[in-house]
């Protein structure tokens, strides 16, 4: 059997689907200002809440709402971190990160008593997400590019004085558009419990930081930024059809490798936002 | 009888440890020019941040129109039909002028944008108000006062009668200073309420209808300008009969040629040329002028001078020796240092404090440390000791962040640094930028001691009055290139000013 | 006066984590006093869980020294846990392949430990230096390699599987064994040469030239650049370091503690580092004793398991909450001027 087939492609739709959404939430944080490298473990806490929510009630749907609650809930807590008590931002998301990998291995001992891993629990069609992936994208793709708040977006991240004296509330667009991005998380991790059928704590396993390293590759854009997104989800598929021929510990590096590589080999102009980073601070003098 | 567009009363503002307004009085109508005269740190662009919304006052009351308002924010104040133009643009160079003018307020169709009545708009401005430009182009594509323009335009695009121009002359040429007068005169003719923010007397004359003079915060008076003269203007700007000016000395000079600079090409960030086949030379006693509107490649200049950007061609000779490409360090040896342009961002570690900041670039001296291990703290603190009292540092301790000190001050611990080295060549870019009048002066007076002492100054100034005062010879920079040097004696402003915009008189 | 402040600082930072803490505890359905006595019982219970958690902060401090020495030049090494593994297996490699004079192998195995982190350090540092990569990204993703390739290294179809039952190597000779203490007590001599370093790293950032400059390149790059300093040479020294620190962390840990390299050995040293920089506020000498917090709450939380009251785990989520206090102090001053408000206010009362 060839490993090139179209099996392997549909797999590496499925694959892409969680760095999409983390690359497109990063993508709007980002444009307005805030770095969020807490999506890692964002993502992480929305697939253990669908996790819970699944298993407890059955209800997929009402599963995936709450993976996208604590997604937001999570972007709230960076953003008020990183926007109004002005922590570093970097430090502040690795904070998140930190904090949900204790609570993800402490709940899941609490409710099940097992290490890092919940019972398989009601999921729904993971190629649901595949497709709100897709429309999301498109959808940001015009609102960046063709809206008044898409435009605004863009002030906010690179001159946010300029956005101030025009009448943009800077500090609540940032808070704004981080909890967005905290929601897309939660989607990922939404996919991921969903593709899975079980949560485990290893389950993002890096895919929240491949998706930052798509949202630089697409410079900014959602739709590059999808693409970069199924260049490594193809690459996560093709690994794991690898494992059959070359020790698995190998194939399973391949993603992690490639990332640093077209990370290392991406030229070209960057639009990095002005002010991203930089607390916005009205008064300051 | 005209009509009050704005009273300002008893506007009380203090940032931690500054009184920045103490309680100032001012008034506006609309068909008048105002002018708001002041030193740098007077208070003037403190009061009409507040008139905008960007700061809160601590006490005072404004009236809009005759009504009590409070302005929460610049939202508030668009509202209330106020515009202001900063110092500093509030343009995204990345974006469009279309995009740039109508952010928060955009025309919808639908939930789009309408880019066609957009564009409408912007035309219909440009075509009342004669200010032309480009409604297409990306801002990083304009010059500083078709940059300007864009800001202006925004303002009434949002619909502004009252209309606060802070500094606005800082950056332009002579010639394209007379074509914003034009233009504010023409606003004012429409009936519009313009404040004209400045520092210097000959334009408050040559614009204004009524002048109001603050000093340290206070308001010292308002007059007709039927009633000014520039020397009781001056009084009442300083406090004194007469505005000390820093006076270059004769000096005996030998000739003896200091820095060299050949055909010297560099490129910018993008790779695009920004300097292109410079040449010029620098004596010992003298100070060479280089005069331009900013973003001519000056920065690029300084940058392959002092080491920071390699050049592309040509060649530099220091003290008759090839110095082409060094790097800072090496360059600093032979005798060549650099005040940099923005204090803040290359000049300073903010948080590091006064005595590691006296030794930035200097820390490996054999004075300061043995070898790359060892750092001779007890040496470095007598030395910053030295310094804070040879150049009248005032601070707590050597030991305090210099993110605490005042602006004065940090530039004159970056003087310390450099001017320790004792050098032969300086390279000084904007040195002045953001002081006050005294810390002007205290780095007008050091310049002019190293010329005296025979060293070579390169002074690259956006202000022309400076270099005027200070330069022994001046060169002007067009597009990369210098299109001519003048000696102080045949230099004249306008036709140095004409020369800055490439010969061309300025159009609109 | 600025320690008392950072002190104080750190102190309520602590004393806010733990009282969310001991309220997450509550909402989980376990008793705060008996989760935080037990937590104290099983880290400084008696002299052996004393040793234990010493033990446990050893490893933790050489990866708080890596994050730190990396964040001291304004970049992120969020990769220790990947370069302790590699100073771990090449460690032990060195360990059981070299025959060498006792103390000279167990000096040459833990510099060969030192040497592999340190590569895997100084390819993320001249990645960033040279080509702008994303330090942060970069890291973890080589840690992720780093972590695989020696799984691999001892698994069955690799060369250095030592043993049937276990994916780990052959024993270390007794030669390049890193001394113990007690007998008995895994606690070793690694603990000493961790405060050492921190000592010795204290010395470099703010007593040496290359210390400050390392310092200005992570304040204020451009000044940096502008006085002369290379500030593409200091990034690289930077994470370099840290990959040496973080590797020589790992091999200590093998020849100290494990005597051969077992694959996963690690639970999460890397990261804890993470948080004992932070926790130390980037300050070295601080690190000892902010290693220890996380060293006594990896300890503890073992205690509280045994005895019944809570998962370990819950030490772990502490811990996440501990850091982030640490990183507000903004929040601090928030509080500190509400405070100042009120009593503005009460004074200004009639």
């Amino acid at each position: 059997m060839s490993i090139l087939s179209l099996d392997l492609f549909l797999s590496a739709l499925r694959l892409a689907t969680p760095i999409a959404l983390v690359a497109l939430g990063e993508t709007f944080s980002e444009l307005s200002g805030v770095i969020n490298v807490g999506v890692e473990g964002t993502a992480l806490a929305g697939a253990l809440i669908n996790a819970i929510v699944a298993y407890h009630s059955g209800s997929p749907f009402l599963a995936v709402l709450g993976a996208l609650a604590v997604g937001a809930f999570l972007g709230l807590v960076h953003a008020t971190w990183a926007v109004y008590l002005r922590a570093d931002h970097v430090v502040s998301g690795v904070a998140v990160n930190l904090l949900v990998a204790g609570i993800a291995l402490f709940s899941t001992r609490i409710l099940w008593g097992w290490r890092g891993t919940s019972p398989a629990a009601a999921t729904m069609n993971p190629w649901i997400f595949v497709a709100i992936a897709f429309l999301l994208v498109g959808l940001s793709q015009v609102y960046i590019f063709r809206t008044p708040w898409g435009l605004r977006l863009r002030v906010v991240g690179e001159h946010p004085h300029a956005a101030d004296t025009a009448g943009i509330n800077v500090n609540r667009a940032r808070l704004l558009y981080t909890v967005l991005n905290g929601a897309l998380c939660g989607l990922a991790g939404a996919f991921l419990f969903n593709n899975l059928g079980r949560f485990t704590d290893g389950m993002v396993g890096g895919r929240g930081f491949i998706g930052i390293a798509a949202m630089v590759v697409g410079n900014y854009r959602p739709l590059p930024a999808l693409a970069a997104a199924y260049f490594f989800g193809l690459v996560d598929a093709l690994q794991m059809r690898l494992q059959t021929y070359i020790p698995s510990q190998f194939s399973i590096i391949l993603p992690y490798l490639l990332t640093v590589v077209v990370l290392a080999g991406f030229l070209g102009r960057a639009n990095v936002p002005k002010a991203l980073g930089k607390p916005y601070l009205k008064e300051g003098r | 009888m005209p009509v009050e567009a704005v009273r300002m009363e008893g506007i009380v503002k203090t940032f931690p440890g500054v009184v920045a307004n103490a309680g100032i009085d001012f008034s506006l109508f609309f068909g008048e020019v105002h002018g708001l005269l002041g030193e740098n740190g007077a208070g003037k662009t403190v009061l009409m941040s507040i008139l905008y919304g960007l700061y809160q006052p601590d006490s005072g009351q404004i009236y809009v129109r005759g009504e009590q308002v409070r302005i929460k924010s610049p939202s508030v104040a668009i509202r209330l039909g106020i515009g202001m133009v900063h110092q500093h643009f509030m343009l995204v160079p990345r974006l469009t002028v279309l995009e740039n003018m109508a952010v928060g307020w955009e025309p919808r169709r639908g939930p789009f944008l309408d880019r066609a009545a957009m564009k409408k708009l912007v035309e219909a401005l440009v075509e009342e108000y004669g200010l032309s430009v480009d409604p297409e182009a990306k801002v990083e594509e304009l010059s500083v006062g078709e940059q300007q323009r864009v800001e202006i335009l925004k303002a009434l695009y949002r619909g502004a009668q009252i209309l606060i121009l802070d500094e606005p002359t800082a950056v332009l040429t002579e010639q394209e200073v007379e074509a914003l007068f034009k233009t504010v005169r023409a606003l004012r003719d429409q009936g519009k309420a313009v404040v004209f923010i400045t520092h210097k007397l000959h334009e408050a004359m040559a614009i204004c209808d009524r002048v109001t003079v603050l000093r340290k915060g206070k308001r010292v008076g308002t007059v007709p300008i039927s009633e000014a003269t520039p020397e009781k203007l001056a009084e009442m700007m300083v406090g004194r009969e007469v505005v000390f000016r820093v006076q270059p000395k004769p000096v005996s000079r030998e000739g003896k040629e200091l820095l060299r600079v050949e055909d010297l090409t560099v490129h910018d960030d993008r790779g695009l040329p920004a300097v292109q086949r410079v040449s010029f030379t620098l004596v010992d006693h003298e100070i060479l002028g280089i005069a331009g509107v900013e973003g001519n490649g000056q920065k690029e200049l300084v940058e392959a001078l002092t080491g920071l950007r390699p050049p592309k061609a040509g060649r530099v000779f220091l003290a008759g020796k090839e110095a082409t490409g060094l790097p800072a360090r090496d360059l600093a040896r032979l005798g060549l240092v650099h005040i940099p342009e923005d204090r803040q961002a290359t000049g300073l570690v903010l948080p590091f404090s006064l005595a590691e900041n006296l030794i930035l670039g200097r820390h490996r001296e054999d004075g300061f440390a043995l070898g790359p291990w060892a750092q001779l703290r007890r040496r470095v603190f007598h030395y910053a000791e030295d310094a804070v009292r040879t150049f009248s540092i005032v601070a707590p301790s050597v030991r305090v962040p210099v993110q605490n000190l005042s602006g004065g001050n940090q530039q004159r611990v970056v003087l310390a640094r450099e001017l320790g080295r004792n050098p032969k060549v300086v390279v000084a870019h904007q040195p002045t930028r953001g002081l006050d009048v005294a810390g002007m002066e205290f780095v007008w007076e050091k310049l002019l001691e190293l010329r005296e002492k025979g060293c070579g100054v390169l002074l690259v100034s956006m202000d022309l009055d400076e270099i005027l005062m200070l330069a022994d010879r001046v060169a002007v920079m067009y597009r990369g290139g210098i299109v001519g040097i003048w000696p102080k004696e045949e230099a004249d402003k306008r036709e140095l000013g004409l020369a800055m915009l490439g010969g061309k008189v300025a159009t609109g | 006066m600025r320690l008392a402040r950072e002190l104080g600082l750190i102190l309520a930072s602590l004393a806010l984590a733990f009282g969310v803490g001991a309220l997450v505890a509550q909402l989980s359905g376990l008793s705060p006093g008996a989760v935080y006595r037990e937590l104290w019982r099983g880290a400084f219970g008696d002299q052996y869980r004393v040793f234990q958690t010493l033990t446990q902060a050893t490893p933790i401090m050489f990866t708080s020294l890596s994050f730190l020495i990396a964040f001291r030049a304004g970049l992120f090494n969020i990769g220790a846990e990947g370069q302790m593994y590699l100073g771990a297996f090449f460690g032990a490699w060195a360990g059981f392949t070299l025959i060498l004079p006792q103390y000279l192998h167990t000096v040459v195995a833990l510099l060969v430990g030192a040497l592999a982190g340190a590569l895997w350090g100084f390819i993320p540092g001249w990645l960033r230096a040279r080509r702008g990569t994303n330090e942060f990204v970069s890291t973890m993703m080589l840690s992720y390699v780093a972590i695989y390739f020696t799984s691999w290294l001892v698994s069955p179809r690799g060369p250095y599987h030592g043993t049937q039952w276990a994916n780990q190597t052959v024993r270390i000779l007794p030669s390049a064994e890193l001394p113990r203490f007690v007998r008995g007590m895994q606690l070793h001599w690694g603990l000493v040469i961790a405060g050492l370093l921190c000592a010795l790293f204290w010395y470099f950032l703010f007593r040496t030239p290359r210390g400050y400059e390392l310092r200005a390149v992570g304040q204020n790059p451009r000044a940096a650049q502008y006085a002369g300093i290379d500030v593409s040479r200091a990034m690289i020294l930077a994470l370099t370091l840290a990959g040496a620190l973080a590797g020589l962390g790992g091999a200590a840990e093998i020849l100290g503690t494990h005597r051969r390299f077992i694959e996963f050995f690690s639970p999460g040293y890397g990261w804890d580092g993470i948080a004992g920089g932070l926790i130390a506020r980037a300050h070295p000498l601080a690190v000892i004793p902010a290693a220890v917090l996380i060293g006594a709450l990896r300890a503890g939380g073992m205690g509280m398991d045994r005895a019944g009251v809570a998962p370990s785990d819950f030490a772990s989520v502490l811990q996440g909450i501990v850091i982030f206090f640490v990183v507000a102090p903004e929040l601090f001053r928030i509080f500190r001027r509400i405070r100042r408000e009120r009593r503005v206010l009460v004074h200004s009362q009639p």
